[in-house]
């Protein structure tokens, strides 16, 4: 048994009086994919955004690898850099091509030098297929097209998680494929992923585990066959049998 | 007619004197108030509550009272607390003081309207906060700032009119000077407007090619 990649540890996370994450704990392994599934308000973006730090928890522990990147003094900034994280909203620079968009966190972060950050930016592009459209500003982007950029930034940081918050649900149905397909490529080739999604086809065929959350806490995990054909709770039975229809 | 091309003839020279000294005024006020509004409108923003507020009350103080005065209190107040400038050095420091609070205020603005996602996903590739700032944010802020910077600096153009009333020889002291001078305020008067909308038009010129230069499909322009 390897190690696992990450590591959560009874996470609470409150904004004031709201209590969101009401102790969560979930461990990932390398190369796995986890889908996280549940209503909205039940905490699944919140727990990404704890992950990455973005939202730090409130109370408990994460581990990405061997380091608990919740201790004090832990610079928050190259943990970040390890865990890559795709919107909903793309939140692609604006002022920035798509090349801009994957070369500026290689030079800024990664402090490659302009020719070496441009390869590598290119070569990310074409890993989602969009070498093409590189010096496209977001604007001129369809909406996939944006969301596989956004992937392409991610990845150009060599992030050792992928973190997907519903990327595919601000996307007119016919551009979810094109996204889904370099997700499931990137599963391929061995990404750790934890993605929030509502998307069953995905999960079914991708995922290594399914987790349904609610409330604020995981209510149920196991495989895809499992949650989907037999969940022993009835709260992910009558949550999964509503979205499936 | 003849009298009027005579008397256009003999100002000319004084004007274009003082043409030079406006424009110097203008640039050099702009560029101070550049130096001195940007950390002004970025600490407006982002810096910590006590500071926002000591450079709210800044630009309150200077957007909430007559140039004439400001430039009184730095020329004629000043030193009575033993700081003693020249004219054109208090005419630099007043004008520039009060464009840097007009210019934090386009700033803050336009660093208000950028979306709260580009700094989430800044700081998500590993950005500190003030990477994100400095090569996200403020290049988008800027840039949506630049139409009401233009009118601050044609504003400018005019604005230097003031110092005249320390006795600075710009286009307006050189104006009024002549107007004793030929006893023509009229004629006089009206060439100077002319001196100052040809200088404005040439501003207006400029700024519009650094605003086509600057432009961004999908943040300042349609998305061809």
């Amino acid at each position: 048994m390897t190690s696992p990649i990450l590591r959560i540890e009874d996470v609470h996370k409150s904004y004031g009086s709201l209590h969101v994450l009401k102790g969560v704990s979930l461990t990932v392994q390398p190369r796995e994919v986890v889908v996280l599934v549940g209503p909205s308000g039940s905490g699944k973006s919140t727990l990404l955004r704890c992950i990455n730090l973005l939202n730090p928890p409130t109370k408990g522990r994460i581990w990405l690898e061997d380091q608990e990147i919740t201790a004090p003094g832990v610079n928050q900034d190259r943990v970040r850099q390890r865990i890559g994280m795709v919107f909903q909203e793309f939140n692609l620079f604006t002022h920035l091509t798509a090349l801009g968009n994957v070369m500026i966190g290689l030079i800024k972060v990664r402090k490659m030098r302009k020719n070496e950050a441009r390869d590598l930016a290119m070569f990310e592009l074409e890993r989602v297929g969009l070498a093409d459209r590189a010096h496209y500003y977001p604007a001129q982007l369809s909406g996939g097209q944006k969301q596989r950029v956004a992937i392409a930034r991610a990845l150009g940081m060599d992030p050792h998680v992928m973190l997907f918050d519903e990327p595919t649900s601000a996307l007119d149905p016919e551009l979810t494929g094109e996204v889904l397909a370099v997700m499931q490529k990137l599963a391929g080739e061995g990404m750790t992923m934890i993605v929030v999604s509502h998307e069953m086809g995905f999960a079914r065929q991708v995922a290594n585990r399914v987790v349904f959350m609610e409330g604020g806490v995981v209510v149920e995990e196991g495989t895809p066959q499992h949650m989907f054909e037999q969940p022993t709770h009835e709260r992910t039975r009558a949550f999964l049998r509503n979205i499936m229809q | 007619m003849q009298d009027f091309i005579d008397l256009l003839n003999k100002v000319t020279p004084d004007l274009l004197r003082g043409t030079v000294v406006t424009l110097q005024i203008a640039t050099i006020s702009l560029v101070l108030g550049m130096i001195v509004g940007l950390p002004v409108g970025i600490g407006r923003v982002y810096g910590p509550v006590w500071l926002q507020r000591v450079l709210g009350a800044y630009v309150t103080l200077f957007q909430g009272t007559p140039l004439l005065i400001q430039l009184f209190m730095v020329y004629y107040g000043l030193p009575d607390i033993g700081i003693t400038l020249g004219r054109l050095q208090a005419a630099f420091l007043t004008l520039g003081l009060n464009s840097a609070a007009y210019q934090a205020e386009y700033l803050r603005s336009a660093l208000q309207a950028v979306s709260e996602g580009q700094m989430t996903a800044a700081r998500a590739i590993g950005m500190s906060k003030w990477q994100a700032i400095q090569s996200v944010i403020l290049p988008q802020a800027v840039r949506l700032a630049l139409p009401a910077w233009s009118n601050e600096a044609v504003a400018m153009l005019k604005y230097t009119s003031v110092v005249f009333l320390i006795a600075v020889p710009d286009l307006m002291g050189q104006a009024k000077i002549l107007a004793s001078r030929y006893f023509a305020p009229i004629q006089i008067y009206l060439i100077v407007a002319v001196f100052y909308i040809a200088l404005v038009g040439v501003a207006y010129l400029i700024l519009t090619l650094i605003e086509r230069r600057a432009r961004i499909p999908g943040l300042t322009g349609d998305t061809t």
